[in-house]
């Protein structure tokens, strides 16, 4: 009797303990609801609000970063000049300012950022799965990524292409000289599928080394583990510019390689948002505002310009009008940018031409490049 | 979402009201009227209690389905696996896998390398494991504190790490391919280039090199002359077991065996005309041919793996070792036994007993821990998968198929396993 009488009260303790998961499990998805519905519920689990909130897609990422007051950005923290971590812990770099670019015009505050360091491999689960708000980590626009990944390309920030680099004393003057070396790539990128299909198509033989991580690949080039290093030219320049050794870009470059922010499908109106915020920052290089300059034109008088900056426009009857253009960001939000961060040509400079890089074809459209954006009406 | 719970509160509310329905329509059937009723039973309580749990497992499971399900709805990801069919664009080193054939044939070819690693650490492991872990029971002062001091360092730092260790001991500790090492072997400068390489064993940072067979005229035939040999040779150990069985006369088997092996090859290779040379590895302007060629990578990952893992075999070998009851030792001392020989027949095989299960777990980890071979640069199964993640392939059927390859490969391994434990196990009398 003793026996059955503890395995009673056992048992009573099992039944108690599931029951007070089951309110807990219940009570929690009720604060779900009602944090979705708006109301100001503390918020214990920001993962579980997203994900509540992604399930029945009300509100959309816009509103979901307005109300975390946080932007999340997946970025690259080996690569010097477009995502590197600097010396005081911080991120900094091309890619980081676009983060900051995006921060400025939604949340008003360029610092309002939480980078994710992500691999290559790592982009695309991480944008599916929703931890990021945008991913800006030197990521090809390809059409097969923009189809199958669930990935939404964006305005392009950064034309590269793909070429090699060798050591200056190896003897290897072209990519025909580069037959049977050992070429060392970085897993899970374009530059390796077109590594594979050039050099297949040209008939040169190669054997691939593939690192998941710069961290472990430049250490294999320095001791010449593979002759070839081949990755976007402009990723080559800067680490070129940080290694002790000598070396050469071959003349050669293989592929077209648009850089830019990436977004999760579905969501058109956050995809507009982060595109309008990145041309901002290209629209005030064409106008000439820069983060020093943006005061002076508070009294400018060309309409555009203040339209772009969100400045009260007066009418024939002195009412004085903010232009609205209805993409969800405060009207003032290509002034945060400039003035948080700086224009397309300012982050450049400040990123890119301490590593050697020009401008090329990242110039502005009426200086010959590519950086050509729709106006700002 | 909670609608979902409800329903699924409900429908086990109901399955708990039909089961306590039915237990109180046998009872008054068997005709016994008395006992508690069913909410203060026992037999009734601990059945709810797991139709209870069961249901929160039920309902947690199908909270992250929906969850999950919404997500990628939301994203519009589709569920099949029609993309296996897909040119995969992958090229792995030393493979003839080309980069238009099948992701499935990628994913092979991964498969096969992971494969690669465990069936050559293995044996090394065990091997290098069996003699640490003797040696931290051997008597000799010295040794016993060098073993100690490898197991108690490959044992306690992450696995990751002497991966990563061995490898930049590699990279960094080996020459540049033009100035490999050559064991009985030459190098001659080209006009152009880097010189061309030759010699028995080849040493660079890039990859080892062996010298293997090489089959020549008649290499068929030799290899069925061969194959005699072998099965001679078995004959001839049961001859000199069964003979020692009879007669007690020392039966030499290994001796016997050996011989009879090597007079019946040395007659078919001179018989045959000499069907089969040494193949010596050479580099000719970075081309590698001859041989047996390992990569440094590969080379990195399966050592790195055997010495992380041979700490603790050590471990098993001594424990088990020591399990072995003191008795059995004096046993054979008494039988007078030689050092050997006491270890041979009495400890051992006693031993060996104890040590298989864990050592069978040590396999699972190996096996398991090659996925770390990405962090080097050999393209195994995991390799290969995160490729397929930064191209355009969707990540939760890779990651299904990742893990369904892993866990394929862990149960046939504890299948083997349990297969060569029931036969070890003492039969009960």
């Amino acid at each position: 009797m003793i026996r059955r009488g503890n395995a009673l009260k056992r048992t009573a303790g099992v039944v108690m303990a599931l029951g007070l998961v089951a309110t807990a499990c219940s009570s929690s998805s009720d604060g779900d609801a009602d944090a979705n519905t708006g109301d100001s519920v503390a918020v214990e689990a920001p993962v579980d609000t997203e994900v509540v909130e992604s399930t029945q897609s009300e509100g959309g990422t816009l509103a979901a970063v307005q109300a975390a007051g946080t932007l999340e950005c997946g970025g690259n923290d080996t690569l010097p000049g477009f995502g590197i971590i600097d010396s005081d812990g911080a991120f900094s770099g091309f890619d980081i300012d676009f983060c900051k670019v995006i921060a400025a015009a939604v949340l008003g505050d360029s610092e309002a950022i939480n980078v994710t360091p992500l691999v290559a491999a790592q982009r695309f689960p991480t944008l599916q799965s929703g931890e990021i708000d945008v991913l800006i980590r030197n990521t090809t626009w390809t059409a097969s990524r923009d189809g199958a990944e669930q990935a939404n390309f964006l305005r392009t920030t950064f034309y590269d292409g793909q070429g090699f680099m060798v050591r200056s004393d190896s003897g290897i003057a072209s990519l025909e000289d580069a037959a049977n070396t050992t070429i060392c790539v970085l897993q899970g990128t374009t530059t390796l599928l077109n590594l594979n299909a050039v050099l297949g198509d040209r008939g040169i033989p190669f054997t691939p080394l593939e690192f998941e991580s710069n961290d472990e690949l430049q250490p294999a080039f320095v001791a010449e583990q593979c002759e070839v290093w081949t990755s976007d030219a402009s990723q080559l320049a800067s680490f070129a510019a940080t290694l002790d050794i000598d070396t050469t870009v071959l003349p050669d470059i293989i592929s077209k390689e648009p850089l830019g922010p990436v977004v999760a499908d579905g969501d058109t109106e956050w995809a507009q948002v982060v595109n309008w915020a990145v041309m901002a920052a290209i629209q005030a290089e064409e106008f000439g505002i820069t983060s020093a300059n943006i005061d002076s034109f508070a009294d400018s008088e060309d309409s555009g310009i203040r339209r772009f900056l969100g400045l009260p426009i007066e009418d024939d009857d002195g009412n004085s009008v903010v232009a609205e253009v209805g993409l969800g960001l405060p009207t003032d939000f290509a002034t945060n940018i400039i003035s948080q961060v700086g224009n397309y040509g300012e982050i450049f400079e400040r990123n890119l031409a301490p590593l050697g890089l020009e401008r090329g074809p990242n110039a502005l459209w009426t200086e010959g490049g590519l950086m050509y954006v729709p106006p700002f009406r | 979402m909670l609608e979902r719970l409800l329903r699924l509160i409900l429908i086990l509310a109901i399955l708990a009201g039909i089961y306590i329905a039915v237990w109180s329509a046998r009872r008054s059937a068997k005709g016994s009227a008395g006992g508690p009723p069913p909410w203060r039973d026992t037999k009734v309580l601990i059945i709810a209690a797991q139709v209870a749990a069961l249901g929160v497992i039920l309902s947690v499971g199908d909270y992250l389905w929906a969850n999950f399900r919404a997500r990628t709805d939301e994203i519009g990801l589709e569920l099949n696996f029609d993309f296996l069919d897909q040119p995969s664009g992958i090229s792995i080193a030393d493979s003839p896998l080309d980069p238009n054939s099948s992701i499935q044939n990628a994913l092979i070819a991964g498969v096969k390398n992971t494969f690669l690693i465990f069936i050559v650490g293995i044996p090394l492991a065990v091997l290098l494991g069996t003699l640490i872990g003797i040696a931290r029971l051997s008597t000799n002062w010295l040794l016993t504190k060098i073993a100690t001091v490898y197991v108690e360092f490959f044992r306690n730092i992450p696995t990751l790490l002497v991966i990563v260790f061995t490898w930049q001991a590699l990279l960094l500790g080996f020459p540049r391919e033009q100035d490999s090492w050559l064991i009985r072997g030459s190098s001659t400068a080209a006009d152009s280039g880097p010189p061309s390489l030759e010699g028995l064993f080849i040493f660079n940072n890039k990859r080892f090199a062996f010298p293997s067979i090489g089959g020549g005229e008649n290499f068929g035939a030799f290899q069925v002359v061969f194959l005699v040999a072998v099965v001679a040779a078995v004959a001839m150990w049961v001859w000199r077991t069964r003979n020692f069985d009879a007669t007690g006369t020392p039966h030499r088997r290994v001796l016997w065996s050996f011989a009879t092996l090597l007079v019946i090859s040395v007659i078919g290779y001179f018989v045959l005309g000499g069907p089969f040379s040494i193949s010596r590895p050479m580099i000719e302007q970075r081309i590698a041919s001859g041989g047996v060629k390992m990569q440094m990578p590969y080379v990195a990952v399966m050592f790195g793996l055997v010495l992380y893992t041979a700490s603790h075999i050590a471990e098993i070998v001594r424990g088990s070792i020591m399990s072995v009851p003191k008795g059995q030792v004096e046993a054979g001392n008494a039988l007078a036994l030689s050092g050997f020989q006491r270890y041979r027949f009495v400890v051992l095989p006693q031993a060996f007993r104890v040590a298989f299960p864990p050592l069978i777990n040590q396999f699972l980890n190996y096996t398991k821990n090659t996925s770390l071979a990405i962090a080097v640069g050999f393209a195994e199964t995991t390799g290969v998968i995160q490729n397929l993640f930064g191209q355009s392939r969707p990540a939760p059927q890779l990651l299904l198929i990742l893990m369904l390859i892993y866990l394929a490969f862990s149960l046939i391994l504890s299948a083997i396993g349990n297969l060569i434990n029931r036969r070890l196990q003492i039969v009960g009398r």
